[in-house]
C-alpha cells in the first residue's frame, strides 16, 4: 500500500511537470473555440436576424419576366429572410464563391425564357452550391430549388391548358389578355403559398433546446477528444517500467489505479479550464441558452456536476485505448478515430433524431451516448438511474480491461 | 533507400495496433454505410391524411414519393397524430382537411390561400419551417389545377365544357421535370452521386484522420530521432528522411482512405481520387513536417492535436459549411483535398501550399542547425 502511494505521488509529480503546456494547450484550445464562436456570432450564421445566404445569379437578367420574378423574391417572398439574389458576371461570381463570399452560384442560361415560355423547359438552371461533395446544405438546397420548379412548372401547365382551351374554343385574340390575367393570378397565390397551413405551436419540450443541446455535445466532445490533449502523458512510458514497478510490490491493479486517478486529475483540470469562458459568457450574457434565460452560470455549476460521473468514464475509455495500443502513435489514432466517430455517431455533430433507427440504436448504447443520455436526463431533472448504471458499468467495463492489458504486459515483460 | 523504406514498412506492419488502427477506418465507413440505408430525416412528420379524399391522397402520395430529406409516419386519426406529436416520435403532424378536394374547390373559385392543412408542432424550427415549404410545394400542384379548372368554367364562362376534357387538356400541356440542375465545378452533375446525408462527412472524418496518421509518423521519426535511430545522419539531411520515413505511414493510410471512402460509398472515379489523395498524402507530410520542426519536442506535438482536431472539424467542410475564415482554413491540408474532389483548381492550390510548406520547413530546419 505504502509503495502504491509512493508509485501515485510519483504519478501526480510526473503530471506536475505537464501541467503548465497543458494550462497553455488548454487555454489555445478555449480561445480557438472562443474565437470561433465569437466570430459566428458577430459575422456568421448565428448573427442577430439570422443568416441571409448570398446567392450569385450569373447570366442573361434582362428578360422582364425574369427580372420581375427575382425582384418578386426579394421582396415579397418569405424567402427574402433567408435567401438575397445578387446578379454578376461569370468571373465575379467565380471570384466571390471562391472567396467564400457566396452560398452558390446559379447560372441562367440565355435562352431560358424562351424555353419556358414555349413550355420546352430543355434549358435548365445549374446551380452550384457548397464546398467539396454535397452534404446536408445542398440537399436542403436541393428541396427548395425542387420546391421552386414545382411552382414554375405548374403555374405554366395551369396557363398553358387556359392558352389551349381559348385556342380550341376559337378565342385565339384573348389569350394573350388572358394569359397576363392568370399569370399575375398565380403569382400572387404562389407568394402567399404559407397560407396553406395553419401551425399550432405546443410549445413544450421533452429534449432540450438546440442551444443547449449543443452546448452539451460541444463539451462532451472535448472532453472525449481530451485524450489527444493528454497524449503527452503517455509518452516515453518503456514497457520494462511495469514490469520494473510490479517488481517493486505495486502489482497491474494498483499501477493502473494511480495512474488512471492521475490522468482523471488531467481530464478535470481540461473540463475546468473549458468550463471556465463558458460560465463567464452565461454571466455576461455572451451565450444565450433558452432554459437558463436569466439566471447567469448558476444552473451551469450545476449540470459541470453532472459531468464530473461521465469525465471520470471518458478518462477511463481514453486510459484504455492507449494501454490497448501499442505505443503513442496507435495510441493516438485510436483516440481521435473513437472520438470522432463515437462522437457522430451519438448526435455531437448532427442531432441523433437525424439518423436512421439501427444507427440512432448504435449510437445510444455507445459510452458516448449514454454520456450524452446521463447529461441530458440530468439537465432535464429526470431520472438518470439507468444511464447512470451504464456509465458506471462502463468505467469499470474499461478499467478491468485496462488492469487486464497491463496484467498480460507485466507477464510478457 | 528503398531497402531502408522497406525495412520501416516492414516494422510498422508488425504493429498490432497499427493494423487494427487502418482496420477500424473502413469497417466505420462500411458500417456507416449499411446503417444509412435505411430511412432518416432531418425531421420526422406524423401524416394524418383522409382516405377518402383523393386530393389529400395525391398530396401524400408527392409527399412520400420522393427521396427528401424528411421522414413521414402515417396515421389514420388526427389524435394518433397529435398523441406522436406529444411523446416526441414525431417533430410535426400535418393533419389534412377532412373534406380538402371541396374546401380547395371553394378557394381556387375565390383565388384565395387559406389553411388545408393543420400543422401541429413542437417547438418551431428552421427544418419544420422547411418541411411547411415542402408541403406548399406538395399542394400546389392539385391547387393549381383547381384554379385552372375554375378559371376556365367562370372566367372564360366555359360552364359546361366537361371535366374530362378539361383534363385532358392539361395534361397534353402539362410540363414535367425540374427547371433546376446541381453541378459541382467541375461540371459533373450532382445526381450522378448517390448517398445519403448520413454518409457524407465520412470523406471529411477520413480526411482528418488521414492528417492525424502524418502526425503519428512524425511523433514516431522524433521517438526514433532521439533514440539515435538517426544519429549517421547529418541533421541538415534529416528534413527529407523525415519526409521519407513518414511517407511510409501515409502510403498504407492512402490505400486505406481510397479503399474507405469506396466502403463508404463517396468515391468518384478511380482516377480523380487517386491524384487527389496523393496530392493530398505530400500536402499532409509537409504540413506534419513544418509542425514537428515548429514543435521540436513529442510533447508539444501531442499537445497541439486536440486544437488542430477541433480547428479542421469546424472550418474544413465536413459537418458545417462556414462562408467565413478562409485565411484559417486554407492553413488545413484537408480543407484542400475535400475540395479538389469536384475542383481541379484546388488540387493546384494544394500542390503550390506544399511547395511552400517544403520552402519553409528547410528554411526553419536551416536555422535551427545555425542555432544549435
Amino acid at each position: 500500500m505504502r509503495q502504491a502511494g509512493a508509485y501515485f505521488f510519483a504519478q501526480i509529480k510526473r503530471a506536475g511537470r505537464l501541467l503548465p503546456g497543458l494550462l497553455i494547450v488548454n487555454l489555445c484550445v478555449c480561445a480557438c473555440v472562443g474565437a470561433l464562436a465569437y466570430l459566428l456570432v458577430t459575422q456568421g450564421a448565428l448573427a442577430a436576424g439570422g443568416t441571409r445566404y448570398r446567392i450569385g445569379m450569373v447570366g442573361d437578367l434582362s428578360d422582364s419576366y425574369l427580372g420581375f420574378g427575382i425582384q418578386a423574391l426579394q421582396t415579397m417572398d418569405d424567402s427574402r429572410l433567408m435567401i438575397e439574389l445578387v446578379g454578376m458576371t461569370e468571373e465575379e461570381a467565380e471570384e466571390a464563391f471562391s472567396r467564400g463570399d457566396l452560398y452558390a452560384v446559379v447560372r441562367v442560361p440565355d435562352d431560358l425564357m424562351e424555353s419556358i415560355v414555349s413550355g420546352e423547359n430543355d434549358r435548365l438552371i445549374t446551380y452550384t452550391a457548397g464546398q467539396g461533395q454535397k452534404g446536408l446544405g445542398t440537399m436542403v438546397m436541393g428541396e427548395i430549388v425542387d420546391l421552386a420548379s414545382t411552382l414554375v412548372t405548374r403555374s405554366q401547365s395551369a396557363i398553358y391548358g387556359v392558352q389551349r382551351v381559348l385556342a380550341e374554343e376559337g378565342r385565339g385574340e384573348e389569350i394573350a389578355w388572358e394569359t397576363d390575367r392568370l399569370n399575375l393570378m398565380l403569382i400572387n397565390l404562389v407568394l402567399s403559398r404559407s397560407g396553406f397551413s395553419e401551425v399550432e405551436v405546443l410549445g413544450y419540450s421533452q429534449g432540450l433546446s438546440m442551444e443547449l443541446y449543443y452546448l452539451s455535445a460541444i463539451i462532451l466532445l472535448m472532453l472525449l477528444l481530451s485524450g489527444l490533449l493528454n497524449s503527452a502523458f503517455f509518452a516515453r512510458r518503456p514497457a520494462a517500467l511495469s514490469g520494473f514497478v510490479r517488481a517493486r510490490g505495486v502489482g497491474a491493479v494498483w499501477q493502473i489505479l494511480c495512474e488512471y486517478l492521475t490522468y482523471l486529475l488531467l481530464l478535470l483540470l481540461d473540463l475546468f479550464c473549458l468550463a471556465c469562458p463558458i460560465a463567464l459568457g452565461l454571466e455576461q450574457k455572451l451565450i444565450s441558452v433558452p432554459e437558463w434565460e436569466g439566471m447567469g452560470a448558476e444552473p451551469f455549476r450545476g449540470f459541470l456536476l453532472s459531468l464530473l460521473p461521465v469525465a471520470a468514464m471518458f478518462a477511463a475509455l481514453q486510459f484504455f485505448l492507449y494501454e490497448a495500443a501499442e505505443g503513442i502513435v496507435g495510441g493516438i489514432l485510436l483516440q481521435m478515430l473513437c472520438g470522432v466517430g463515437m462522437g457522430y455517431l451519438s448526435g455531437y455533430f448532427y442531432p441523433s433524431a437525424f439518423f436512421p433507427e439501427r444507427m440512432r440504436l448504435v449510437g445510444e448504447n455507445l459510452p458516448s451516448g449514454v454520456a450524452q443520455r446521463f447529461v441530458e436526463n440530468g439537465i432535464l431533472g429526470e431520472s438518470a438511474r439507468y444511464a447512470g448504471m451504464a456509465v458506471f458499468l462502463y468505467l469499470v467495463f474499461f478499467l478491468v480491461l485496462a488492469i487486464a492489458l497491463r496484467h498480460r504486459k507485466i507477464l510478457t515483460v | 533507400m528503398f531497402v531502408r523504406l522497406f525495412l520501416l514498412q516492414k516494422r510498422l506492419l508488425k504493429k498490432y495496433s497499427f493494423l487494427v488502427m487502418l482496420c477500424l477506418a473502413p469497417l466505420f465507413a462500411a458500417g456507416i454505410n449499411g446503417l444509412a440505408k435505411e430511412q432518416s430525416g432531418i425531421a420526422t412528420i406524423a401524416l394524418c391524411v383522409p382516405e377518402e379524399d383523393p386530393v389529400a391522397g395525391e398530396v401524400a402520395d408527392r409527399l412520400l414519393a420522393g427521396e427528401g430529406v424528411f421522414c413521414y409516419l402515417s396515421c389514420e386519426e388526427e389524435a394518433e397524430a397529435r398523441a406522436l406529436v406529444e411523446s416526441g416520435e414525431a417533430d410535426a403532424a400535418w393533419i389534412f382537411s377532412g373534406d380538402m378536394e371541396e374546401e380547395m374547390q371553394k378557394l381556387a373559385e375565390k383565388r384565395r390561400v387559406r389553411p388545408l392543412v393543420t400543422v401541429v408542432e413542437r417547438q418551431d424550427s428552421v427544418s419544420l419551417t422547411l418541411g411547411r415549404e415542402i408541403l406548399s410545394g406538395a399542394i400546389y400542384p392539385a391547387f393549381s389545377y383547381a384554379v385552372y379548372e375554375s378559371y376556365v368554367r367562370k372566367d372564360l364562362g366555359l360552364e359546361e365544357i366537361t371535366e374530362e376534357r378539361l383534363r385532358q387538356t392539361y395534361e397534353s400541356v402539362a410540363v414535367e421535370g425540374s427547371l433546376f440542375q446541381m453541378v459541382y465545378p467541375d461540371g459533373t452533375p450532382g445526381e450522378n452521386e448517390d448517398f445519403t446525408y448520413v454518409q457524407a462527412p465520412l470523406r471529411g472524418i477520413l480526411a482528418i484522420w488521414f492528417t492525424f496518421v502524418g502526425f503519428s509518423a512524425t511523433l514516431v521519426f522524433m521517438q526514433d530521432e532521439s533514440r539515435g535511430v538517426y544519429g549517421r545522419i547529418p541533421v541538415a539531411k534529416r528534413l527529407f528522411v523525415s519526409y521519407g520515413a513518414c511517407a511510409v505511414f501515409l502510403v498504407d493510410a492512402g490505400v486505406v482512405l481510397l479503399l474507405a471512402c469506396r466502403l463508404a460509398g463517396v468515391f468518384t472515379d478511380w482516377k480523380r481520387e487517386v491524384i487527389s489523395c496523393v496530392v493530398f498524402a505530400c500536402c499532409v507530410l509537409a504540413f506534419v513536417n513544418l509542425l514537428r520542426l515548429l514543435c521540436c519536442t513529442p510533447q508539444r506535438m501531442g499537445m497541439l492535436l486536440l486544437p488542430l482536431g477541433a480547428v479542421m472539424l469546424a472550418l474544413c467542410p465536413v459537418f458545417l459549411n462556414l462562408q467565413y475564415f478562409r485565411a484559417g482554413k486554407m492553413l488545413l491540408p484537408p480543407w484542400y483535398y475535400l475540395q479538389s474532389i469536384h475542383n481541379t483548381r484546388y488540387l493546384y492550390e494544394m500542390a503550390v501550399y506544399t511547395a511552400v510548406l517544403i520552402l519553409i520547413s528547410a528554411l526553419v530546419q536551416r536555422l535551427q542547425n545555425r542555432a544549435g
